[in-house]
């Protein structure tokens, strides 16, 4: 945007910096970690290793940028670890093989992730509950579901499905230009559309954003609904990789989405923040964890150094914005 | 001013950054009188009593306390000196008592360093006795009224034997009786001797206590004079820099047909029935004290707080406002009291804050129209000559006065036939205030209702067509234009009657 004409008045423009400190950071880390890492093996800078690490990204990445809109909102959603592995579940069961079955294994699965998020949406704005606790109990009732479901693998991908996982374009995998695509999406929901208006308002100041005529209740419902929603599509992913409906899928997961989230620079009090710094913390875990193994340095090692990473980050941030 | 000044701060200049506060303003005071000092917001009272307090530097010029030339006082220095400020927020611990208040920081105690808790209540009620305070020496902070907070605050000031007291606004926290033992309080001091810098906005005080009074304005001092040769209209003629007439403008067109109206209204902060009527085109005042129902009078109108009976009509047909977007659809709009936190998103862009509330008319399928949104961004900006580097800044860093115009801008989008304004320029500068002064006027000229609360009675009575006045939670006056006076309304709004008025 050039600068309008009247400049007037005494204003502290503030250095454009400061917004994009955490881009800066997270992006840095990842390119010092690959050139790191390609000095130290020469098995880290291959095709299949790179598009390995990227597509791998794309688990956590669907699910952490369901939680981006949830946390820029304002919120949080706890229980996206439990989603994804009910939907693993529930589609492997409910594909049991069968080619025929997928659409409606897909159908279903999403709908039930439809169906939590908006569950846990209607508790947060109609009772009043703070989403810790709502998506906090969430994650333990789903959790508990999943277990009397199954404690062994069950159901199983249909042979197409499965096919997924492996299929390219070109020489991308599919996951890849996937996790790309809804990003961008993701981007374009957040800065162009009325809805990511409301999501970045409420997040920074619900009060205001009532008081303007926002309908707050259901842009904060959507945003749960969205968020359930990308977790199920993450357990259909993971139901292409592993081929059957393994009971521990997406354990944790929701403490990764949030690390990934808070890594991209988006703020835990709301109203800040982007897909672009979250799809930066995803794929700085993904290289971590990568390089780590390559190296092989104990996997024991791995939450630690990420543990410190993520402190280290935001109390840089934090810095950065004095 | 023959008499001996006991403080002269002389040729002070202060900047910050590129903002010059304070330029080469001389200012004094006579021993033992009350000096009022009047401004505007941001014409550098409070800076002028910061450097008196230690609390900053001046960049240049001197101070002379009690004969004794000083380059600056550091915050301690002041206070040994004789020099004590009672700021708006009191500085009391609510915990403690009104005597370990009175010694905080210097209590009597023995060799063991034990507190010598008998002799330190003693001493306290002395002082309260001498200042015809009635406390008990004993009494808990917290259990106190804010008036009586306030009596402790002097009492301690007096404790460190200060020959020169700063009362930082302190009516701004008091009401009706509370003010009358705050200046007999004031009186009983400078019988000792004491002087006294009094800061108010509220010229009839003013004249009630003080004895001189320096007017500054933009960071220079406008005038000075004993109160007596100076009259009302002067004084606010030099604080905002032109004459009364011209700084609120007149209405051309007379008020039109009906276009909200409120009967019995109530919700649970409202607890009594209010009702009130707005017509196209007119300004409607409502005044009154802090906590007299205003605001909540406004958030009932505006769906903020969910109505318990009443009837609320916009041109005729029944809405009752659910929620603030049900008074938006219906064509209201509420610039509320505070911006930083009601009004404005402080951590988004200028552009985020403008079309907010509008933007169902700026997409398609729910995607913003880029083109369609700057252009009404341009748009906005140029009406209300909003100063901005760029659309995309973050709100935070406009000035107050810009502030207030976006979120005005916000709601001139939605075209509303009703605008609430409440305490529509507090925190905005004078030059601004003025544009926002025109602005409501231009809005009423071309039709809209406007219901502005405010606690600025001369702007209630500069801006009012008709004026409506609150005393605890009911409205319990309307007077024209013609009948009101700040006399009649501070009368109305604190004891809620005019029984004992003349008629003017």
């Amino acid at each position: 945007m050039a600068s309008s004409p009247s400049e007037r008045g005494g204003l502290r423009v503030p250095p454009g910096l400061r917004r994009h400190a955490s881009l800066l950071i997270v992006y840095g880390l990842i390119l010092i970690l690959c050139v790191y890492a390609s000095l130290s093996s020469p098995n880290f800078l291959t095709e299949r290793n790179i598009f390995n690490v990227l597509r791998t990204a794309a688990f956590l990445g669907t699910v952490a940028i369901g939680e981006t809109f949830v946390i820029i909102s304002g919120g949080i959603d706890l229980s996206v670890g439990s989603v994804i592995k009910l939907s693993v579940l529930m589609s492997a069961i409910l594909m049991n093989g069968r080619p025929e079955n997928i659409g409606l294994a897909v159908v279903a699965t999403l709908a039930m992730g439809a169906a939590v998020g908006l569950i846990n949406g209607l508790l947060i704005t109609k009772l009043r509950i703070a989403p810790f606790i709502v998506t906090l109990g969430a994650y333990s009732i789903l959790r508990g579901v999943g277990y009397t479901v199954a404690t062994m693998p069950v159901g199983k991908a249909a042979p197409g499905f499965l096919r997924l996982y492996d299929l390219k374009v070109g020489p991308v995998p599919l996951l890849v230009l996937f996790l790309a695509l809804l990003t961008l999406a993701g981007v374009f929901v957040l800065r162009r559309t009325a809805f990511g208006r409301y999501i970045n308002a409420i997040g920074g100041n619900e009060q205001v954003a009532r008081l303007s005529g926002i309908r707050v209740d259901r842009v904060k419902i959507g945003v749960y609904v969205l968020c359930s929603a990308l977790a199920a599509l993450t357990g259909l992913l993971y139901l292409a990789r592993a081929g059957v409906g393994d009971p521990v899928t997406g354990e944790g997961a929701e403490l990764q989405a949030i690390t990934a989230v808070i890594l991209g620079g988006t703020s835990l009090f709301g109203g800040q923040g982007g897909l672009i710094g979250t799809l930066g913390g995803v794929l700085l875990i993904g290289l971590t964890n990568n390089v780590l193994v390559i190296l092989n340095v104990s996997s024991w090692y791995q939450e630690l150094i990420q543990g410190l990473v993520i402190v280290g980050a935001v109390a840089f941030y934090k810095q950065k914005r004095r | 001013m023959t008499d001996t000044p006991i403080l002269e701060m002389l040729n002070i200049s202060k900047a910050f950054g590129g903002v010059q506060a304070l330029r080469d303003v001389s200012f004094s005071c006579r021993k033992g009188k009350v000096h009022a000092l009047l401004g505007e917001n941001g014409a550098g009272k409070s800076t002028l009593i910061k450097i008196l307090a230690g609390a900053y530097q001046a960049d240049s010029g001197e101070i002379v306390f009690k004969g004794q030339r000083y380059a600056g006082f550091t915050a301690r220095e002041a206070i040994a000196t004789g020099i004590s400020i009672i700021y708006q927020e009191l500085n009391l611990v609510q915990l403690m008592t009104v005597a370990e208040n009175i010694f905080l920081g210097r209590e009597p105690s023995n060799r063991l360093g034990v507190i010598d808790t008998q002799r330190m209540t003693k001493e306290s009620a002395a002082l309260l006795e001498q200042l015809r305070i009635p406390l008990s020496p004993s009494a808990q902070i917290g259990d106190l009224t804010v008036a009586s907070q306030q009596m402790v605050e002097i009492a301690r000031a007096l404790s460190q034997n200060a020959d020169l007291i700063v009362m930082d606004e302190p009516s701004a926290i008091l009401a009706g009786q509370e003010l009358d033992s705050l200046f007999a309080t004031i009186r009983s001091l400078v019988e000792q001797g004491v002087t006294i810098i009094y800061i108010s906005h509220r010229l009839n005080e003013v004249f009630e206590i003080a004895d001189d009074v320096t007017v500054l304005k933009d960071g220079r001092v406008v005038g000075v004079q004993p109160i007596g040769e100076v009259t009302r209209a002067r004084l606010i003629q030099m604080m905002v820099g032109r004459p009364l007439e011209e700084i609120f403008p007149r209405a051309t067109r007379s008020r039109g047909a009906p276009v909200l109206s409120a009967t019995n209204v109530t919700t649970e902060r409202l607890p009594r029935p209010a009702s009130l009527t707005l017509h196209e085109g007119e300004i409607l005042g409502l005044a009154g004290m802090v906590g007299a129902g205003r605001t909540e009078v406004a958030r009932a109108l505006f769906g903020a707080d969910p109505l318990r009976s009443g009837d609320i009509r916009l041109k005729g047909a029944r809405i009752q406002p659910r929620s603030p977007r049900q008074a938006v659809q219906a064509g209201m709009a509420l610039v509320p009291e505070d911006r930083k936190t009601q009004g404005l998103f402080l951590e988004q862009s200028i552009r985020s804050n403008i079309t907010l509330s509008s933007l169902d008319k700026l997409t398609r399928f729910g995607v913003i129209q880029r083109g369609l949104e700057t252009a009404t961004i341009r748009r906005a900006q140029r009406e209300l000559s909003i100063a901005m580097a760029s659309p995309e800044l973050e709100a935070q860093y406009l000035s107050g006065g810009n502030q207030q115009k976006v979120v005005l801008a916000k709601w001139l989008q939605t075209s509303p036939s009703v605008i609430i304004f409440d305490e529509p320029t507090r925190g905005v500068d004078v030059g601004a205030k003025f544009e926002i002064y025109q602005l409501m006027r231009q809005l009423a000229e071309r039709g809209v209702a406007i219901l502005m609360i405010s606690s600025d009675l001369v702007e209630v009575l500069g801006m009012s067509d008709r004026i409506l006045v609150m005393h605890e939670r009911r409205i319990v006056a309307e007077l024209a234009r013609d009948q009101a006076s700040e006399e009649r309304i501070i009368e109305l709004a604190t004891t809620g009657s005019q029984a004992e008025m003349k008629p003017a």
